[in-house]
């Protein structure tokens, strides 16, 4: 199992949100879209897996690792290591080039090298992603959808079992939507990783293995 | 923490805002080089100043500011110092009290000092002749080292005295002069200066001159006698006057008048021992219209006063500098602020805060570091062109 959470609680301070799950999982290799309404807590859930939140109670454990008993260090290691994240609002450094924001999960991590290899990889999910010509640009001379592309690449170059997406397709046309969707879908089955996805968009949603309604998923507290 | 990521991440970020950069480093650079430029040049000039005045005991001038006497007399410079007539000189020398050693320093060429002395000065300031000989004749010059360099000048060039006076008819004409020799460099404003005779000097003020025997001139340029049976030969002012002085018409420069009223601007008294120099300190205390001055305790008076004034001024400069430090803490600060998204789209990457803190301390100590370096070159370059900055400084 890539992912496992048991009894969450989460409370943001001085806020009545409160999310309360009692068991999610997602399968090794399994597509899964999350959706509902805009502050259900889709994003919150998807921060509490990726250890960005820590929940007030419960576990989060991905692969095989209890995320939230990590020390923030450690947990900051473990997401670099283990998950693709791929915001909303593409989270690109302004100061770096298309090339240079790809490969920024090597720049502050300790633990993985910028070898010939990732590199090369680079190249690879550019050129599969549309964006080969705009590796030497900066992502201020792109457009919107080849800036989701770019952040998407940035989430797949280091290889993680695990791809953690947050409305990639939020404020795309339909072909730049089926695009993101297609290589997300298709690096994620290509490297054998899970790939978790919020949207909101239904044309997507028969493209996942399993679509998950996160209200249902707070009101039932059970297992999706 | 990557440390080779956080030194490649930041001086990205530095590069892609060069302008912000560059500005910090500037206002950075000025903050620690102000002061010390200033103490540097302060040091320099002191250190120059108080050699020279350190080894001439006394001076002696015609009264009025005794530290434009100094600056004459030892500097070569404000040419415009009261003179004393060569007379005074020779009253001290018959006292058999000390040596003594004339200086002229009135006129210039080429931006050069002319200074009219005597071979003494040479042994004096123990100079060594590089290139050539010494003075031997009327209308020889001897140049500095820094002279000869910036002009190019050897043994046998000619140098010309900058006329005075463009369009006065009565005024200072050039007198062309011959290198006969070039002093060894001394670190000193010998190097900037060009020595000639005293009468050379006297010369190019007009008071010796050279022409054509008056016998052998035309009518035209006689005065008729005005008395009956005058025989004296008078000339006016049509007869045209040498402007060089060669082994053919030396012998024809002549001087009008008592040569003991003849200026100098000041004179070099060298007492043999203490006793000497109190005797010759107490008869000048009592002169009236000349002074007596020793160097060395009118440049601690100078320095006195410029140290007080260097203390303000650096007071001033520190504080600009805790503010521009204050000012440029506030924009890291606010750098910090605008970079938060930034740092949160690393803390979402996996980045440590250990790695966030690196690069808000890379931004910082680059700036820093760069202003020292910059400061550095700065004041390398200072001490390089201080000599010019003090030549410039003492006009």
């Amino acid at each position: 199992m890539m992912i496992h959470c048991e009894n969450l609680r989460f409370t943001y301070p001085a806020e009545s949100f409160q999310l309360a799950i009692e068991a999610f999982s997602v399968e090794k290799g399994e597509s899964v879209a999350l959706i509902g309404p805009s502050g259900c807590g889709k994003t919150t859930l998807m921060n509490l897996l990726s250890g960005i939140l820590s929940p007030d109670g419960g576990q989060v454990i991905v692969n095989g690792v209890v995320v939230n008993e990590l020390p923030m260090a450690a947990r900051q290691r473990f997401r670099l290591g283990t998950i693709g994240l791929v915001p909303q609002n593409f989270e690109l450094l302004d100061y770096l080039t298309i090339r240079e924001n790809i490969l920024v999960p090597c720049r502050v991590s300790s633990q993985l090298r910028l070898t010939g290899e990732i590199e090369a990889r680079c190249g690879d999910l550019a050129e599969r992603a549309g964006i080969a010509s705009h590796l030497d640009k900066f992502p201020r001379q792109l457009s919107q959808g080849e800036r989701q592309r770019a952040a998407l690449c940035r989430g797949l170059v280091t290889s993680p079992p695990l791809l953690l997406a947050d409305e990639p397709t939020g404020n795309l046309d339909p072909e730049n939507q089926d695009k993101i969707v297609s290589l997300l879908l298709g690096e994620a089955a290509r490297i054998g990783a899970s790939a978790l996805m919020i949207t909101h968009d239904p044309v997507l949603l028969p493209r996942f293995d399993r679509v998950v309604e996160v209200m249902k998923l707070r009101q039932k507290g059970g297992a999706a | 923490m990557n440390t080779r990521g956080v030194l490649f991440l930041g001086l990205r970020y530095l590069q892609r805002n060069r302008a912000k950069t560059l500005l910090l480093v500037a206002a950075f650079t000025l903050v620690w080089l102000l002061p010390a430029g200033i103490g540097l040049i302060v040091a320099k000039v002191e250190s120059q100043l108080r050699a020279r005045a350190g080894g001439t005991p006394l001076l002696l001038g015609q009264a009025g500011s005794p530290l434009e006497l100094v600056f004459n007399g030892i500097y070569f410079t404000k040419p415009q110092v009261a003179t004393l007539p060569l007379r005074e000189v020779d009253a001290v020398a018959e006292t058999g009290l000390a040596d003594v050693i004339p200086i002229y320093a009135r006129y210039a060429a080429g931006g050069h000092r002319i200074v009219g002395t005597t071979l003494d000065y040479f042994d004096f300031r123990q100079l060594e002749i590089a290139v050539g000989r010494n003075l031997l004749r009327l209308g020889e010059c001897v140049v500095g080292a820094s002279v000869a360099e910036r002009n190019g000048l050897k043994a046998g060039d000619a140098v010309i005295s900058t006329p005075e006076t463009l369009f006065d008819l009565a005024g200072v004409y050039p007198l062309k002069m011959t290198v006969v020799g070039v002093l060894a460099p001394s670190a000193s404003p010998d190097d900037e200066a060009i020595f000639v005779d005293l009468k050379t000097a006297w010369i190019i003020e007009g008071l010796g001159h050279g022409h054509d025997e008056a016998e052998d001139l035309g009518e035209e340029e006689k005065i008729a006698p005005t008395i009956p049976g005058d025989t004296a030969v008078r000339l006016n002012a049509s007869v045209l006057e040498y402007n060089e002085i060669t082994p053919g018409n030396a012998e024809r420069f002549h001087f009008h008048g008592d040569v003991s009223d003849y200026p100098v601007t000041a004179a070099i008294i060298l007492p043999p021992d203490a006793r000497n120099q109190a005797l010759i300190k107490g008869r000048y205390t009592k002169a009236g219209g000349l002074q007596l001055v020793s160097p060395a305790a009118e440049m601690d008076e100078l320095f006195a006063t410029v140290f007080s004034v260097q203390r303000f001024v650096i007071a001033l400069l520190l504080a600009i500098g805790i503010a521009t430090v204050a000012i440029g803490a506030l924009v890291f600060l606010l750098s910090y602020r605008l970079r938060e998204d930034e740092f949160r789209h690393l803390r979402h990457l996996g980045a440590d805060l250990a790695t966030l803190r690196a690069l808000v301390a890379f931004e910082a100590g680059f700036v820093i570091l760069a202003s020292l370096i910059a400061s550095g070159i700065g004041l390398a370059l200072i001490h390089t062109i201080a000599p010019v900055i003090i030549r410039e400084m003492m006009g």
